[in-house]
């Protein structure tokens, strides 16, 4: 009896609920959350979506073409008031590693680049023990 | 125990399911190329998606005139009253774009009236190409009759072109969004071309232009794609390449240097001395707004 309840988990948990966990998450209602968010001065620009799909993916990537003279604003948002273990890092065109929202052990809420060098940059979100595996940032910029 | 064995076969059955809707969808999506082959470009959704999402908003130039102290200048921009003559889904996705950076100078220029026009113009636009349920109108009429809610104007439209790009390549119609982005870029070179045409000494304009050779090549790469399978996206390639070929004597040198970070109230601000030298001179600058304005006329006519 045991082991065919230990046999029904395992089938359970491998086929149904990494996909459960994938449905379950909505990155538009986090993108649509952070555009407030974005601080002072900043114009949107973008939202990109953050779904870890339940775990399946350990990280998203987008990029976007920064240019000097600009300062950027990236903003997560995720499920409650913080990241959930959502970090944002920025790497340069020769994938260098620009910045991190994570760091000196917190967790913050976004990063503010001012941009000397024109190129195209990636923006890479991971997961650091999150939960959801799920939300979303915005980008803003200002000169 | 009967009731586990069914939990289990139900548990699978479901499984299954799953997998085989996935290869329905798999074999689906095989047939959809083969019978796309003949008369469109099959390229990766992903790759189209990561150069399409790379390129900047023209919104960063207009509001870098804004700054630099450069005054509204409503005749650098595409009249409205050329809308009429956008007959083809070529026409319209390209001066969709046209009318999109426009909409962004004047709004970044607070001039909601005139802003108000082109998005009368988008909206004609987009629906010509059944992308027209992003505008909700009244909202837009609303907040575009307030200069105080300009925030608001530029984040609504923003938001629709952003939905409107995303929803042309969910319809397999990115062709249409390449265009609209190249609409889009190509008004905003023009714009800064006229711009620094007048004004040969800011440098800080200058150096903006060498930059979109960066952007440029992503754009080429994108037109590229299709530009074997429609002739007009061929016609416009080739010209463009003749601006490309212009861009390509402006040198870009990067030089690298470490960053250094600082928390603020939950805020990682980036400090880094990297930079990047444009070499562009005075002739780049001429021949590249003579070229651009010979493709917008293109474009516009």
């Amino acid at each position: 009896m045991k082991a065919i309840a230990g046999v029904l988990s395992i089938v359970l948990g491998l086929f149904l609920n990494v996909p459960l966990a994938s449905a379950q998450c909505d990155p538009s209602v986090h993108t649509e959350a952070c555009i407030p968010q974005l601080a002072d001065g900043f114009n949107f620009v973008k939202s990109y979506e953050v779904n870890g799909e339940g775990g399946a993916k350990d990280k998203v990537e987008y990029s976007y073409v920064f240019a000097k003279g600009t300062q950027y604003f990236l903003n997560i948002c995720a499920p409650g008031d913080q990241t959930d273990g959502i970090v944002v890092s920025l790497y340069d065109s020769n994938r260098k590693k620009v910045g991190t929202s994570f760091a000196n052990g917190n967790f913050n809420k976004g990063i503010i680049y001012p941009c000397n060098a024109t190129g195209i940059y990636y923006i890479t979100f991971t997961f650091e023990g999150s939960q959801s595996h799920c939300g979303g940032a915005v980008l803003g910029f200002k000169r | 125990m009967k009731k586990l064995s069914l939990l289990i076969g139900a548990g699978l059955i479901l499984c299954w399911s799953c997998d085989s809707g996935s290869k329905i969808d798999e074999q689906a999506f095989l047939d959809s190329l083969e019978t796309t082959e003949e008369n469109t470009t099959v390229i990766s959704e992903e790759v189209l998606e990561s150069i399409l999402q790379q390129i900047p908003s023209p919104l960063e130039i207009a509001v870098l005139l804004k700054e630099s102290g450069t005054n509204y200048d409503v005749e650098l921009l595409n009249g409205t009253d050329n809308l009429a003559n956008y007959n083809s889904n070529f026409q319209k996705a390209l001066n969709l774009g046209v009318y999109g950076t426009d909409l962004g100078y004047t709004n970044i220029y607070e001039q909601n009236q005139d802003a108000f026009e082109y998005l009368t113009a988008i909206r004609d636009l987009a629906n010509g190409l059944s992308i027209g349920q992003f505008f909700d109108f009244g909202v837009i009429r609303r907040l575009a009759t307030n200069s105080r809610n300009l925030d608001s104007l530029l984040l609504i439209t923003t938001k629709n072109f952003n939905s409107i790009n995303a929803s042309l390549q969910e319809q397999q119609r990115a062709n249409l969004s390449v265009l609209l982005l190249t609409g889009g870029w190509l008004e905003a070179l023009h714009i800064i071309c006229q711009v620094t045409e007048r004004n040969m000494n800011n440098e800080e304009l200058k150096e903006r232009i060498g930059e979109q050779k960066i952007i440029l090549e992503n754009i080429m790469l994108l037109l590229s794609f299709y530009s074997e399978s429609n002739p007009n996206i061929k016609e416009l390639y080739d010209k463009m390449a003749e601006l490309q070929a212009q861009f390509d004597s402006i040198e870009i040198t990067q030089t690298y240097a470490e960053s250094t970070l600082e928390e603020v109230n939950g805020i990682v601000t980036i400090s880094n001395n990297s930079t990047t030298t444009i070499n562009i001179t005075d002739e780049n600058v001429a021949e590249i707004s003579r070229i651009t304005s010979s493709i917008r006329d293109y474009i516009i006519q």
